[in-house]
């Protein structure tokens, strides 16, 4: 058996993400102990409609989320208990709300920092209803085998080496969160373990008190004694010893009580709890309350240490007068699934990973393209061709081949709104599309007639130079293979109307002294194909290719220049649009050739 | 629970109806010379000035002088402002009429577990202490307001008869009202006086405890809270109290001069245990501290620091339950931190440091610990199976 919280027990969460919290801790225990999730409903107005996913097992189980309790309960109406988790300024209305809930009987209050005046109103108001207000400022409460309100208990571990998977005899109730953990740990070294453990708060006027629970606990049989872990301040331990002492009662009564330090300590310093304050005279002291505990015939270790060997002799002496048997511990227990990360740590389990990546790593306190931490190449004075040179080559290229790159981003940032990319984008900014998706409408205009040439171009003059082909060759293969050369051909320049920023890349390369074998190459098939036509010349795209394919950079990132070069450009075109607040483009219909069929009439349907 | 200075707890007081002296809260004499050129009062009264800081006997400091005219006055605050107490230098004055009375009478509220409690007495001052059983008492339901019939009673009863009890029924109702609608925890008035002038009944001080956790709710307390014992807090204390307001979980540290041993346990509960065996095994702590709730870890890292930092101490305790959700591992990251950095500001020469504590990463977390020692830290660390206190009796062990 236990108290307060048992099998029957399904309960609802009021508040956001520290209750989801508590729900995955509970689903831990109900994992451990083979039953079903007993959290059925979330109550949280913000996430109303959707569901909160608790793992339970290596599974999720998704709990519905309500607005307000009387929909939660109308849903589930098996729940009878509410853990609350609002923040303290709302916690009196959630906890008044799940109070006047017909199907609600316990309200277990988790938050801290309360108003005393709040809790004495919800603890007033429960007792008027019959119903048990628990907290505030509660860790919860635990019925070893049968159910787990909050969490209360610690982890999955601590549950197992606590023996929480099934019942012992000894009833726990602290006003300490953190000290229910270390007296569950206790009866279950020195004992045979807990059937329930309760935290009431640590607050000056809890809702509950040691005496609610100690007659809950005298009328459950299983429990043969009781732990109370007391504090100085208020008055509960002496009722608890009043009633203790009123007439012989079934269990055994056994507690410690925290604060005799203030007999040594300045006047009025505070301790601990909101509640651990001790009052005129020596009310609510240490020692008072020990001394009420040991008149009324409770065992009171003369220190905290001394706790554990009391609940042993207690124990022994249940044993010996055959009170309760020796526990047979169960051979086999679930063990929580472990989460990937958790079975990696522990290297039990190799993950075979979805990706690979050789360029950068961003998991440290910045990221390092091909191993180069960021800050560390800004404060050495490399500039962006080095980055590129690192992201797309993997790399450290020079400060020459550096400034060769920087001239080439510069030279075909942008080639005014007529082109197709630049085109596409005001189009898109014009009707209104955003930054990113009007750049990329530009984007996808780069292809094999507007700048998309430069991987292609770069491709067969490295093939030409190769295979060491002569340019009569090398046209003679082209039109046999693949047609036009691409990097070859201007739409607007020509011989006598020459592009500038070609003669401008070319003059400068030229001027390093460095081996050209590509660019050489390009420019001789110029040479014939211009003679032919002229505006057959080496455009942008081919001179671009074959400049980086002499200094080193992989073909197939060559478009990869004019891809970031040109969305300098497009976003430039987006944000005058959007400046000029420009209107929706509509072309006007003497720019279209209406080439469909003239109006006719239509024929009856057959 | 927050104490309130007399100052913003007579605000309070007269906000809710209640009689009280005329008063002004001054931080220079400059300050007093300005407010007694604008308040006529302050020239025509005798008046009484007090240190207004969170001490202890004031009266017996000197720091109480009454039956002043303006210029003594000025010339009291001129004394008493600036001069060091303890660990404390006065700040603030306040300089209030004095009011000419001959009756003494006593009035509080005191928060009950049921709801609350009005205390009434026909003797005031020093007096009712040494007559306890003059006290007479009305318990209230919370929620429940006395009714004028019920305070009339209660001032009957408490020796008040004809127009003074139904005057001393109306104070006490008065302040309940204020108790109740400011979530004070308590309230005293002592000595409640009849004023001469005007047959008033009057507040000649006010001892104000505010539920500090109800402030959400109370936009006009724009004063600040006070320590409650008989000193100001220390500027480590502060830091560590902000910290704290800003932070999920909490940090809490305080002071006690000529300690040797010093505390950085776990949770509320435990951290008074603690307290308890270092006094027991007749050490001498040198602080209170506490962390708990799962504080990030760069909060727990400046309470080390400020619990490296205490003069003297030759041992330190860093123990704890077995935590329900704090993350012993993370938490213990900020301990660690914060004793390199104090080790490599010279400081825990000759400090021995003991460990005990468990839950979420416990392992890991003493593990870290433990690996100190190899730093040369003189650091002993324990697990769940060592009992909760033991350390304290290992650290003390002569």
């Amino acid at each position: 058996m236990s108290i307060l919280a048992n099998k029957d027990t399904r309960v609802v969460i009021q508040g956001g993400q520290a209750g989801v919290n508590a729900a995955r801790r509970m689903a831990e225990f109900c994992y451990l102990i083979k039953r079903p999730l007993n959290v059925e409903a979330f109550v949280y107005p913000p996430d109303a409609g959707k569901t909160n996913e608790i793992p339970y097992g290596s599974g999720l189980i998704a709990i519905p989320v309500y607005r307000t309790i009387a929909e939660a309960t109308k849903s589930h109406p098996g729940i009878n208990t509410s853990l609350v988790y609002i923040g303290a300024d709302r916690a009196m209305k959630g906890g008044m709300e799940a109070l006047d809930d017909p199907h609600i009987k316990v309200v277990s209050m988790i938050t801290e920092g309360v108003p005393e005046k709040d809790a004495k109103l919800l603890g007033t108001h429960a007792r008027k209803l019959g119903k048990v207000f628990n907290g505030p400022s509660s860790i919860g409460v635990i019925s070893a085998g049968a159910c787990r309100l909050g969490v209360i208990g610690g982890a999955f571990d601590n549950l197992v080496l606590s023996k929480l998977y099934r019942e012992g005899s000894f009833g726990v109730i602290t006003k300490s969160g953190g000290l229910s953990n270390e007296i569950i740990w206790i009866c279950s070294q020195f004992a045979d373990g807990v059937t329930t453990a309760i935290g009431i708060g640590g607050d000056a006027y809890p809702g509950t008190d040691y005496v609610s629970y100690l007659e809950m606990f005298e009328q459950d049989p299983q429990t043969k004694a009781v732990v109370i872990v007391g504090e100085m301040g208020g008055d509960l331990e002496e009722r608890a010893a009043e009633w203790y002492g009123a007439k012989k009662r079934r269990i055994k009564l056994i507690a410690v009580v925290s604060g005799f330090c203030q007999e040594s300590l300045p006047k009025g310093m505070k301790f601990g709890h909101a509640g651990a304050k001790e009052g005129m005279k020596g009310e609510g002291s240490a020692r008072s309350k020990s001394d009420a505990l040991k008149k009324s015939g409770a065992i009171v270790p003369p220190t905290f240490g001394a706790l554990g060997p009391a609940i042993k002799e207690t124990y022994q002496e249940l044993l010996k007068s055959g009170q309760v048997k020796e526990v047979v511990e169960p051979s086999v227990l679930p063990k929580l699934p472990k989460s990937v990360e958790e079975a990696m740590r522990a290297d039990e389990v190799m993950v075979a990973p979805l990706i690979r990546t050789t360029i950068s790593d961003d998991r440290g306190d910045e990221p390092c393209y091909d191993g180069y931490p960021a800050s560390e190449l800004i404060n050495k004075g490399y500039e962006i061709p080095h980055i590129i040179g690192l992201l797309w080559d993997k790399r450290l290229i020079s400060k020459q081949e550096a400034e060769i790159i920087k001239r080439i981003l510069m030279l075909s940032a942008d080639h005014g709104p007529c082109v197709s990319g630049a085109y596409a984008t005001i189009l898109a900014a014009c009707a209104g599309i955003g930054l990113s998706q009007a750049v990329a409408a530009g984007l996808i205009m780069i292809g094999p007639r507007f700048g998309g040439a430069v991987t292609d171009a770069g491709r067969y003059f490295k093939y030409a130079v190769d295979n060491k082909m002569t340019v009569d060759d090398f046209l003679a293969y082209m039109k046999k293979n693949v047609g036009p050369v691409p990097g070859i051909g201007h739409r607007v320049k020509s011989l006598r109307n020459p592009d500038k920023r070609v003669k401008e890349l070319v003059s400068y390369v030229k001027s390093l002294n460095m081996k050209t074998p590509c660019l050489d190459f390009a420019l001789s098939v110029e040479q014939i194909t211009a003679a032919k036509k002229d505006n057959l010349i080496l455009n942008v795209d081919g001179t671009m290719a074959a400049v980086l394919v002499d200094i080193g950079f992989p073909v197939d990132s060559l478009n990869g220049f004019f891809i970031l070069a040109r969305t300098i450009g497009l976003i430039g075109h987006w944000v005058d649009q959007k400046r000029q607040d420009s209107r929706l483009i509509r072309l006007f219909d003497y720019l279209v050739n209406y080439a469909a069929p003239k109006r006719r009439e239509v024929p009856p349907l057959k | 629970m927050a104490k309130v200075l007399e100052g913003p707890g007579m605000g309070l007081m007269k906000k809710w109806g209640i009689h009280v002296p005329n008063y002004v809260v001054v931080t220079s004499v400059d300050e007093l010379t300005k407010l007694g050129q604008a308040n006529e009062w302050l020239k025509k009264s005798k008046l009484v000035a007090k240190a207004h800081e969170a001490l202890g006997s004031r009266f017996k400091l000197g720091l109480v002088k009454v039956d002043l005219d303006f210029k003594a006055a000025e010339a009291a605050t001129k004394e008493m402002i600036g001069r060091s107490v303890g660990s404390i230098t006065v700040s603030q004055v306040i300089v209030s009429e004095m009011v000419p009375h001959k009756e003494e009478y006593y009035c509080a509220v005191k928060s009950t577990r049921e709801g609350g409690e009005i205390l009434v007495a026909n003797c005031g001052g020093i007096e009712v202490e040494s007559n306890w059983e003059r006290v007479k008492r009305l318990c209230l339901d919370v929620g429940q307001t006395p009714s004028p019939e019920e305070l009339e009673k209660l001032a009957k009863n408490a020796g008040f008869t004809g127009a003074l009890a139904k005057k001393m029924a109306e104070f006490a109702g008065k302040m309940f009202g204020c108790f109740d609608n400011e979530d004070a925890q308590y309230l005293e008035v002592n000595p409640v006086v009849l004023r001469e002038s005007d047959g008033e009944l009057v507040a000649l001080d006010a001892v104000t405890l505010l539920d500090g956790d109800a402030k959400f709710r109370h936009p006009d307390w724009n004063f600040s809270f006070a320590a409650e014992f008989g000193r100001a807090y220390s500027k480590q204390e502060l830091e560590v109290m902000s910290v704290d307001s800003k932070i999920k979980g909490s940090v809490k540290f305080i002071e006690i001069p000529g300690g040797d041993t010093a505390m950085l346990p776990a949770g509320g509960g435990a951290s008074v245990y603690y307290s308890d065996a270092v006094v027991a095994r007749g050490g001498k702590l040198a602080n209170y501290a506490e962390y708990s709730g799962d504080p990030p870890d760069w909060a727990v890292e400046v309470l080390t620091d400020k619990v490296c930092s205490l003069p003297g101490i030759r041992n330190i305790i860093v123990g704890g339950a077995i935590a329900n959700f704090t993350d012993v591992k993370k938490t213990f990251g900020g301990i660690i931190n914060g004793f390199r950095k104090a080790k490599s500001e010279g400081k825990l020469n000759g400090v021995k440091i003991w460990v005990r504590r468990g839950g979420p990463r416990e392992k890991e977390g003493l593990d870290a610990m433990r690996a100190l020692k190899d730093e040369g830290f003189d650091i002993n660390v324990f697990d769940r199976n060592t009992p909760l206190t033991d350390i304290v009796d290992k650290a003390l062990q002569k």
